[in-house]
């Protein structure tokens, strides 16, 4: 290869490009964050005033569900803050809130989301590798209906990380007041509590165990440009909230969700020169809805 | 407070199903028989409900989980 080439490609190179989109504060998110959690929350209140029935609201708060990680993914990664102390209120306010549908606490969530980061694909530290890893859609369904609790056996392996084991006590409590309210609300509300709460979770989560573990990592490799792939799906891509791009993400976790489609544009050929998997199939121009492949 | 939330935290660790079994499905299972009728002439029946919830919950936690998850 050329020495200028090596050059142009080099990680300095690719890391200055992936740092002039991971500036701007991500509203988008917020809003969908704060947005969901509070028509989930209304419907509540709707549901037992018999303002709208429980079929209709069943399906809104399904919907929620579905938009209540990614805000959390982006506080987990400090993307509101941006290293801003002053600013770290928002990181936790949108995570703790955007999180209850799922009944997902913000701090194990964060610590184990970092060792899926730091250990990619790592049959023993990964803390996702039973979804990676599943041999089809059923068995990642399957796997995903354990919710949080998977996440207690790596309380063990990473016993001597003082702050994912801070953390996990933390979220612990917060995991706990989650039961508790459910439990509580399924005594006055049973019905309610099943189609308004747990099973909007559990669609959640199977959601998010599919489009955010199972497709980008599935058969990966682990190492930095190997453990992530760029897939293609017959749905638009907001249909699955673009996982199509999450390599680019496991690269460069600090480019903001909405920022992805113009750094992937900006870093294709780096991503094809260091071998991404799938990355020679990412489109010169990726629009709302490019990566259909029939 | 520690004293409390330890024991407690190890206690729904230890029989977290059973509770969510007897409470929540219970709950559940007799919400539906009611909407379906069955108890109109048999409020009674909510023992059998509740019991079949507790039932579910015994054995997710002596199988290791639910048993519409396969054991592991």
């Amino acid at each position: 290869m050329d020495p200028s080439q090596v050059d142009i490609y080099s990680f300095a190179n690719e890391k200055e490009i992936a740092r002039s989109f991971s500036k701007r504060f991500q509203w988008e998110m917020v809003l969908i964050g704060l947005g969901q959690a509070t028509v989930f929350l209304s419907l509540w209140p709707l549901v037992i005033l018999n303002i709208i029935p429980l079929w209709i609201a069943a399906p809104i708060s399904c919907l929620c569900a579905l938009f209540a990680y990614l805000p959390s993914h982006e506080a987990q990664h400090g993307n509101y803050s941006r290293g801003n102390a002053d600013k770290r209120w928002i990181d936790s306010l949108v995570s703790h809130i955007t999180l209850i549908p799922l009944m997902f606490p913000h701090h194990i969530m964060r610590a184990t989301h970092m060792k899926h980061h730091a250990y990619t694909n790592d049959p023993h530290k990964d803390v996702d590798y039973d979804t990676a890893s599943s041999n089809s859609l059923l068995e990642v369904f399957l796997r995903s209906n354990e919710s949080t609790a998977k996440y207690d056996k790596y309380l063990e392996v990473f016993k001597d990380d003082k702050n994912f084991v801070k953390s996990f006590e933390k979220g612990g409590l917060v995991g706990l007041a989650y039961r508790s309210t459910l439990m509580t609300l399924v005594i006055f509300f049973p019905l309610e509590a099943l189609f308004l709460w747990w099973l909007p979770s559990k669609v959640g989560v199977m959601y998010l165990s599919t489009f955010f573990s199972w497709y980008p990592h599935y058969q990966m490799e682990t190492g930095r440009y190997k453990d992530t792939r760029f897939w293609h799906h017959l749905l638009p891509r907001y249909v699955n909230h673009s996982m199509q791009l999450h390599f680019v993400h496991h690269l460069h976790p600090g480019i903001g969700h909405f920022d992805e489609p113009k750094a992937i544009e900006a870093l294709k050929p780096f991503l094809i020169e260091k071998g991404v998997p799938g990355a020679d199939q990412i489109p010169d121009r990726v629009s709302y809805n490019p990566l259909i492949k029939f | 407070m520690n004293t409390i939330i330890t024991p407690l935290i190890n206690h729904i660790k230890a029989w977290n199903m059973v509770w969510f079994g007897l409470i929540f499905w219970g709950s559940v299972l007799n919400a539906f028989a009611g909407e379906l009728g069955l108890l109109t002439n048999n409020p009674d029946l909510s023992y059998l409900f509740f019991l079949l919830g507790l039932i579910l919950g015994l054995t997710a936690k002596f199988r290791g989980t639910w048993l519409w998850i396969p054991a592991k």
